[in-house]
């Protein structure tokens, strides 16, 4: 069966409990709603990138899938089988040897009282897989297939006597130790420099290409997504707002969230001069998971808002090509043409207002004459 | 994939021990305060090891040297007390007691500390109330007292004069005493520090690799919490010998084996203060000092030379 | 800088020049600054002979990665530098005064009140136990003797400046998004109305959406009250968004300078080669990525001739034994690389004369061709083997697993006019 991992309509919400009395009696005064009801399949060997800013419900997503944080409604398929109420120490350990996770920091991920051999070692130790000579060939053999060579240069230091590029990938070798089918990264290279994630991109396709891995990667990082993953998948305050192959999710957006953070994804090639880059630039930022929005909950930041997103939810409509988007234009076919356009600098200074309910009242600024007026906010920015 | 011999691991093993402990010791002692208070105590254990082989064995009435309170002389250096022992003598004697009692207690604070602070931190739940419920109950009761009370009773159960491990009863008394009424506030601490780890990425690493909650708490919250225990067991240590100096100067000591506390409390109760023989009380009392002092100082340097986080900040 | 840059200077700003400026000097000029860290095992030369010049309104970005000493470069400027730093030699001149030559405290008239700094991490830079406007408001009270009233009130038009409500200055720290805190950093480093901002990786913590904000704010800024701006970052868009001119700094040294579409057209240094094709780009539609094999060198023991030679695909004999000087092309952009050496027209005549198997292109090639993956020769970034290996506790890095360049992909469409060039 090639579909891996299997998420239906997985939702956490965290209670929110405010004072001693609400905690005692176990009273909630509403809910974070981290993950707010998602579907996801996952197919074997494939890399899905999951991409959202903070707040979005990524990082809870990889948690719950690698069963580090519970998951309050829904189902988890893995490999076929129903692992939705697998828990305790004992039932997972098949699991936890076939799904393992990267994270983000790799100076917090190692202990920095453990030697490196030692933090490869500990999974095949927990887990009684290997003793003595073997457990020291598969740690080297770890740390060399993660590109530290010769392994036992590496295998008795401690943390802080490594690079991040190098720490990031004993993290890697120690995911790699149990020989997992499927591997959650979540932001593996946010942390590194340019230069060197590069290398780790590239160390962990490779290792897909050795072992059949599958990847579910996380990140806040569209252009790495949009290098690495098969396919993308676009979170927004705990729901996936658009997925589908990699090419079509960035090059035909469905969805305005995705468009608008193809609009302004970095990048390093600057435009003529003479014009600017027209960005859709959202107000604001992402509200908080306790208040998510009525409706569609983009819409109060949507540019191309209109009634029915304010009261009613659009589920995933399929729009070709194995491309789904929950968007009400979605619907009817429209696509969301928010994607950047160079636009020539408008006589006198084209200064977009600023973002923020002060746009019109900001005061002259020490004493100068106000530059003269600036674009009217595009059409449908909400306010 | 390259095969690794075994030796090539255990050699390498081996070098970073070598390495971690020559690195250790260079930079402890290249700090003052460390070397300073290494300096102190290696003297005072030195003499508590070895006090026959310093002073000759411990002067009694029958066997004292000198006359009644003599001030310091040639013949004897720190004077004699109102028996006519040689202050010397006593005080070296004293030396082993009080450390001893130190050590012992300490070792009670901290175990009984650290397992109820790291549990009651890493666990949570209803664990942690009970936990720090029982807790807050040793933190309030006052040291002192308990100890006045508890002396008497704990006696009376084991008897004035048995021995626990060659140790008297008295003197168990007391460390039973400082234990119990100390471990409160190191497990706190530690419970404090529990919280924190737990949050961290790689105990949720570990967990994500199926580790019991024991080994955790073993292998990755105990060593990140060592150095606060090891700052934490040299205060103790301190304040248990305090402590003991308190309890035998209010007379719960013990007449035969003079700690340092026993020998300020005959010094009281012979009246030199009045009689101005500064001789009888100097010398413990400036041994206890000196002993808490060089504590202070190896805590404050065991702390920044054991983080290995500190070090690599280069 | 002519009188009327002059006036402009002075008729916008709030609070007079210092006595000793003098307003037909360029704003500022670093030359050869070189600044120390004393370790324990030795001497790290962080900084070693930068120079560059800002202008009056100028953006000037500083590119490079980690351990580049970029930030170290900026906080030399007004000597906030750790305890075991020194600046041992050059000069840094603001309006003509040295301030390397200043006391520490003849130094505080020139902190915040002419160069000011907005740092990373917005949550670490700001007191938690202090209400955000009252933080801003500390610098004009401290420094410019104004009353607290004073200082409150100016505090809020600031916050209105940088595009928060104006009540937000009653809020803490940890009651703000991390783009709220930014923009409160952001006016805290207007406070006392400076030339100069340096902004050390002002966006790098940030959402893509907010950094978008962040940046818009400050060219608003930037053209709004004439402010000269040091962007200080590894990423090269957010330069190529704001800034007019480009450093690229290289294990303490000046790799490339000039203007940014100069630069990032053509970069001559390999190394910004490399460091602009280890970028993704979505709207070139390249799904590629450059390896740089190695990593950075351990400044206490430096390589030897070009910091740069270890890792450099285009490496010559005299780049491992003679640091290479600084030549100025006609398009106003200055390198330091053997590639490019003084004397002639550079680059059109040293690519002929090269016979490696891997010469570069005829003309300075970017690295972002979109060329079908095939029809690339492999990358001579993907050197295996070792870098040069400083003698110190942390093993360098072994390049990556040998390999096709990148990240292997059949080449992708290009995206239906999704740019569209000025006419």
């Amino acid at each position: 069966m090639s579909e891996l991992l299997r998420l239906e309509g997985v939702e956490v919400h965290f209670p929110v409990r405010e004072s001693i009395a609400d905690v005692l009696l176990r009273r909630e005064r509403g809910f974070v709603r981290a993950v707010d009801g998602i579907d996801l399949a996952i197919d074997r060997g494939e890399v899905l990138g999951l991409v959202g800013e903070s707040g979005s419900g990524k990082t809870t997503t990889g948690r719950v899938i690698v069963k580090l944080t519970r998951q309050t409604a829904g189902r988890i398929a893995f490999d076929g089988r129903d692992v939705t109420r697998l828990w305790g120490q004992r039932s997972l350990r098949e699991f936890r040897r076939r799904v393992q996770i990267v994270f983000q920091d790799p100076y917090e991920t190692l202990n920095p009282r453990q030697t490196i051999h030692d933090f490869v070692a500990e999974p095949l130790e927990v887990n009684g897989l290997a003793r003595g000579r073997e457990r020291e060939e598969r740690v080297m053999a770890a740390l060399e297939s993660a590109g530290l060579r010769p392994a036992t240069e590496y295998a008795f230091r401690y943390p802080h006597e490594l690079s991040g590029g190098q720490r990031q990938r004993v993290v890697i070798a120690g995911a790699l130790v149990m020989d997992p089918e499927l591997v959650v990264a979540d932001e593996p290279v946010s942390m590194l420099d340019v230069s060197i994630r590069t290398e780790l991109l590239q160390l962990m396709l490779e290792l897909r290409r050795q072992r059949n891995l599958t990847y579910l990667f996380i990140t806040h990082d569209l252009s790495v997504a949009w290098v690495i993953a098969d396919r993308i998948a676009v979170m927004y305050l705990g729901r996936i707002m658009e997925i589908g192959p990699a090419d079509r999710v960035i090059r035909s957006p469905r969805h305005p969230y995705t468009a608008a953070l193809i609009s302004v994804a970095p990048t390093p090639r600057p435009h003529p001069p003479g014009t600017h880059v027209k960005r859709t630039i959202l107000a604001g930022e992402t509200p908080d998971a306790a208040h998510v929005p009525s409706g569609c909950r983009f819409h109060p930041r949507c540019p191309l808002a209109f009634d029915r997103c304010r009261t009613e939810e659009p589920p995933l409509f399929d729009v070709g090509g194995g491309q789904s988007a929950s968007c009400w234009l979605a619907e009817r076919g429209t696509a969301a043409e928010l994607a950047a356009v160079l636009v020539p600098d408008a006589p006198g200074g084209a200064v977009r207002a600023p973002d923020g309910p002060s746009a019109s009242g900001a005061a002259p600024p020490l004493g100068q004459t106000p530059v003269p007026g600036g674009v009217p906010a595009p059409d449908g920015q909400p306010r | 994939m390259t095969a690794v011999a075994g030796a090539d691991v255990r050699s390498a093993r081996l070098r970073l021990r070598v390495r971690n402990a020559r690195s250790f010791v260079r930079r402890f002692l290249g700090r003052r305060d460390g070397a300073l208070g290494v300096a102190i105590l290696a003297a005072f254990s030195v003499v508590a090891l070895f006090p026959d082989l310093l002073v000759g064995p411990l002067q009694t009435v029958t066997t004292a040297t000198g006359r009644q309170l003599e001030a310091p002389s040639v013949a004897h250096l720190f004077g004699t007390d109102h028996l006519g022992r040689d202050m010397l003598n006593l005080t070296v004697h004293g030396t082993r007691i009080s450390m001893t009692i130190g050590l012992l207690a300490t070792l009670v604070t901290l175990v009984i500390g650290v397992l109820v602070g790291i549990v009651a931190g890493y666990v949570g739940g209803a664990t942690d109330t009970v936990l720090m419920r029982i807790t807050d109950f040793f933190l309030v009761l006052p040291t002192f007292v308990l100890a006045l009370i508890l002396a008497p009773i704990v006696l009376d159960l084991i008897g004035t004069d048995a021995q626990i491990g060659g140790i008297r009863a008295t003197l168990f008394v007391i460390v039973v005493v400082i234990g119990i009424t100390s471990w409160a506030s190191t497990a706190r601490i530690i419970r404090a520090q529990a919280l924190t780890l737990k949050e961290r990425a790689f105990v949720s690493r570990a967990r994500v690799i199926g580790a019991s909650g024991t080994h955790i708490m073993v292998r990755h919250i105990l060593p990140n919490v060592l150095n606060l225990i090891v700052a934490n067991a040299v205060l103790t240590f301190a304040g248990a010998i305090l402590t003991e100096t308190t309890l035998s100067f209010v007379g719960l000591g013990d007449p035969f084996d003079p700690s340092w506390g026993q020998i300020l409390n005959a010094a009281q109760e012979s009246g030199a203060p009045g009689l101005g023989a500064w001789w009888y009380v100097a010398p413990p009392a400036v041994s206890v000092v000196l002993v808490v002092l060089s504590f202070t100082l190896v805590g404050g340097a065991l702390d920044e030379v054991l983080n290995p986080r500190l070090r690599a900040r280069r | 800088m002519t009188a009327d840059a002059a006036s402009r200077v002075t008729g916008r700003r709030q609070w007079p020049l210092p006595k000793l400026a003098d307003p037909s000097a360029p704003l500022l000029v670093v030359d050869g600054l070189r600044t120390e860290f004393t370790l324990e095992a030795g001497r790290l030369r962080a900084v070693d002979g930068v120079s560059f010049r800002l202008d009056d309104g100028e953006a000037l970005g500083i590119a490079g990665e980690s351990g580049c000493g970029k930030t170290t470069t900026a906080l030399s400027l007004v000597r906030l530098l750790p305890g075991n730093a020194r600046i041992v030699d050059g000069s840094v001149k603001l309006w003509g005064i040295d301030l390397v030559q200043k006391t520490d405290r003849a130094l505080q008239r020139y902190r915040w009140r002419e160069i000011s700094i907005v740092f990373q991490g917005a949550m670490n830079a700001l007191n938690p136990v202090r209400r955000v406007g009252d933080q801003i408001a500390e610098p004009i009270e401290k420094r410019l003797g104004q009353s607290r009233a004073a200082g409150l009130a100016r505090a809020r038009e600031l916050l209105d400046l940088v595009g928060m409500p104006r009540d937000r200055g009653r809020a803490y720290p940890h009651e703000l998004s991390g783009g709220m805190r930014q923009r409160a950093m952001i006016a805290m480093a207007l406070a006392c109305d400076p030339a100069i901002v340096i902004g050390d990786e002002p966006t790098t913590a940030l959402d893509v959406m907010v950094q978008a904000q962040i940046l818009e704010l400050l060219e608003r800024l930037r053209r709004d009250l004439g402010l000269s701006l040091m962007l200080i970052t590894h990423d090269l868009s957010v330069i190529a968004e704001t800034c007019d001119r480009v450093l690229v700094m290289y294990a303490g040294r000046v790799a490339e300078e000039g203007g940014v579409g100069a630069v990032f057209d053509h970069p001559r240094h390999p190394y910004t080669q490399k460091l602009m094709g280890a970028f993704p780009d979505i709207a070139s539609g390249r799904r590629t990525l450059d390896v740089i094999a190695g990593q950075p060198p351990d400044l206490r023991n430096p390589p030897a001739g070009c910091r740069f030679h270890p890792r450099c695909p285009f490496v010559m004999q005299v780049c491992r034994e003679e640091q290479p000087p600084e030549v100025r092309f006609p398009d106003g952009v200055r390198v330091a690389c053997h590639l490019h050496p003084p004397g002639g027209d550079g680059v059109v005549a040293q690519a002929a004369e090269r016979s490696a198997p891997d010469a570069p292109p005829q003309s300075p090639a970017p690295v972002l061709a979109a060329v079908p993956e095939p029809d690339r020769a492999p990358d001579a970034g993907a050197v295996p083997g070792l870098a040069a290996a400083p003698d110190l506790a942390a093993v360098p890095d072994p390049a990556a697993v040998p390999g096709p360049t990148g990240v292997a992909r059949p080449p992708v469409v290009p995206p239906p006019a999704a740019r569209t060039p000025a006419p």
